[in-house]
């Protein structure tokens, strides 16, 4: 096993250890967390899935469509529960739909599934984009703090998470489809190094969010 | 080493400053539509408030109606009887004392007789007393006669001795109003009334109340001083005027009439309750 596929590999323990502790404090999470363990629950599975198939050499490809749109489902739902009463339901919920379909005719007409999907998950990582960057302006609204409905800490580590993962990997996704075609195997591993590199960072936020969780 | 060829400025660089261009107007368009929503939650949380403020001055007013009805009753009822009959056995008295001094074998003296007069005259002030007061609390008239008879039986021994000549308009409109409106107006005249005997230096008052669909309306004005020119705080009268219109949901203008002196009008809603 070369350096870089043991990163890849080494990036998976963040996310085991998130989901599992996710698992463990289910039952005791407010109603935003619970939402986000769920993205956490499907992220977590549809990764050690693609690391399997990795680990045999199969095309994981798909998985990473099925990912694209289940994961901003999830996220949406949970961007939608965090701001809940300030942010109209049809804005998120339009988007929300607009996208899987996108996702949908571009699997089917434009990146068939056995190809990398990078126009989805470029929108994917715009809109989250969007959807954490204002989240912070929202946390740190004092109308918002003084309301008392978040747990604001754990809402900024999750939230930071996204945003320096979405941000940091809209020029990997964006440029994603050309680094395929352009460059050798194992120069673009090193890419997904950079990748596996911003994921430990999200799911590190992630675990701190639910590690900083309010208990009351 | 490995390069990108393909990529250039019109093929990558410029869809990438759109993107980041479309992430700056979406944060921009959510956190516009936040505020709006944030403005609209405050409004509504302002309104709740002043219905909650309203309905807790609302509630301390008629619990201060309550508690003077009941304290108006009592001293009339209960001490007012207990003085009557103590003026019962005085006159008794007082006549027993008097046959005595004029009987030939005196068994009373005139001091005592005296005394006794002394006495039941007091009695008489006291009894004379509480019923003014209690009439004053909560004129039984009201009730009974309707707000413009109460005012024009009150206000006019009050207006003769302030020297003012009050004229109360027409009785019809306010025939049938509900209790605490009845209440309500007859509070603010009262104190309008004190207002003008105390300060303004009048001759004369205009009241008048009539109805539209949706209001009794009264209007009052005197032909005093009006309101000083910087007139911006507000005594103990005219918050409680404030507070008594508030607490009904109605509206108030005070301010100096175009011929000067003090005007007044007052809007309460037929259906307050």
């Amino acid at each position: 096993m070369n350096f870089p596929e043991t990163i890849i590999i080494l990036s998976h323990v963040p996310i085991l250890l998130t989901v599992g502790y996710a698992a463990m404090l289910y039952k005791r999470l407010d109603a935003d967390l619970k939402v986000f363990s769920w993205f956490l629950f499907l992220s977590g599975l549809i990764q050690f899935v693609s690391l399997y198939f990795w680990f045999h050499r199969w095309n994981n490809m798909p998985l990473l469509h099925l990912y694209t749109a289940l994961g901003l489902l999830s996220l949406a739902w949970f961007y939608q529960k965090v701001l809940n009463g300030f942010i109209s339901v049809w804005i998120i919920g339009s988007v929300t739909a607009l996208f899987i379909l996108f996702t949908v005719v571009n699997s089917l007409f434009i990146q068939p599934i056995m190809t990398f999907n990078s126009n989805a998950l470029t929108i994917e990582s715009v809109l989250i984009t969007i959807l954490s960057l204002f989240t912070f302006t929202f946390l740190l609204n004092d109308s918002v703090r003084q309301s008392g409905g978040h747990d604001i800490t754990s809402l900024s580590w999750i939230n930071s998470g996204l945003f320096i993962y979405y941000s940091s990997g809209l020029l990997i996704f964006y440029f994603g489809a050309t680094f395929t075609r352009t460059f050798s195997s194992h120069l673009n591993q090193y890419t997904w190094i950079l990748h596996s590199f911003f994921s430990m960072v999200m799911y590190t936020c992630f675990f701190i969010g639910l590690w900083k969780r309010s208990e009351t | 080493m490995e390069t990108i060829r393909n990529l250039n400025f019109l093929d990558a660089l410029l869809p990438m400053a759109m993107i980041i261009f479309i992430i700056g107007m979406g944060v921009i368009l959510l956190n516009q539509h936040f505020q709006k929503n944030l403005t609209a939650q405050k409004l509504q949380q302002e309104a709740l408030k002043a219905v909650h403020q309203n309905d807790l001055l609302r509630s301390s007013i008629f619990a201060q109606e309550e508690e003077r009805k009941r304290i108006a009753q009592d001293l009339h009822d209960e001490l007012g009887s207990i003085i009557s009959i103590m003026r019962m056995h005085l006159m008794i008295m007082e006549g027993q004392s008097a046959g005595d001094s004029e009987s030939a074998v005196p068994t009373g003296d005139a001091p005592t007789l005296v005394g006794l007069q002394n006495v039941r005259r007091l009695s008489d002030n006291a009894l004379a007393s509480i019923r003014s007061i209690s009439h004053q609390l909560m004129p039984p008239q009201l009730e009974s006669f309707g707000l413009t008879d109460t005012l024009k039986t009150l206000v006019g021994p009050i207006g003769k001795a302030g020297g003012l000549s009050i004229d109360i308009g027409d009785p019809e409109s306010t025939r049938d109003l509900s209790w605490i409106i009845n209440l309500a107006l007859y509070r603010i005249i009262m104190e309008l009334i004190n207002n003008t005997i105390r300060h303004a230096g009048a001759g004369e008052v205009t009241i008048s109340i009539h109805r539209d669909n949706r209001y009794v309306i009264c209007h009052y004005k005197d032909d005093g001083k009006g309101l000083p020119e910087k007139y911006g705080g507000k005594g103990l009268g005219h918050k409680s005027i404030e507070g008594r219109v508030r607490a009904l949901e109605g509206l108030l203008e005070m301010g100096n009439g175009p011929a000067g002196g003090f005007s007044a009008i007052i809007r309460i809603p037929l259906d307050a309750k």
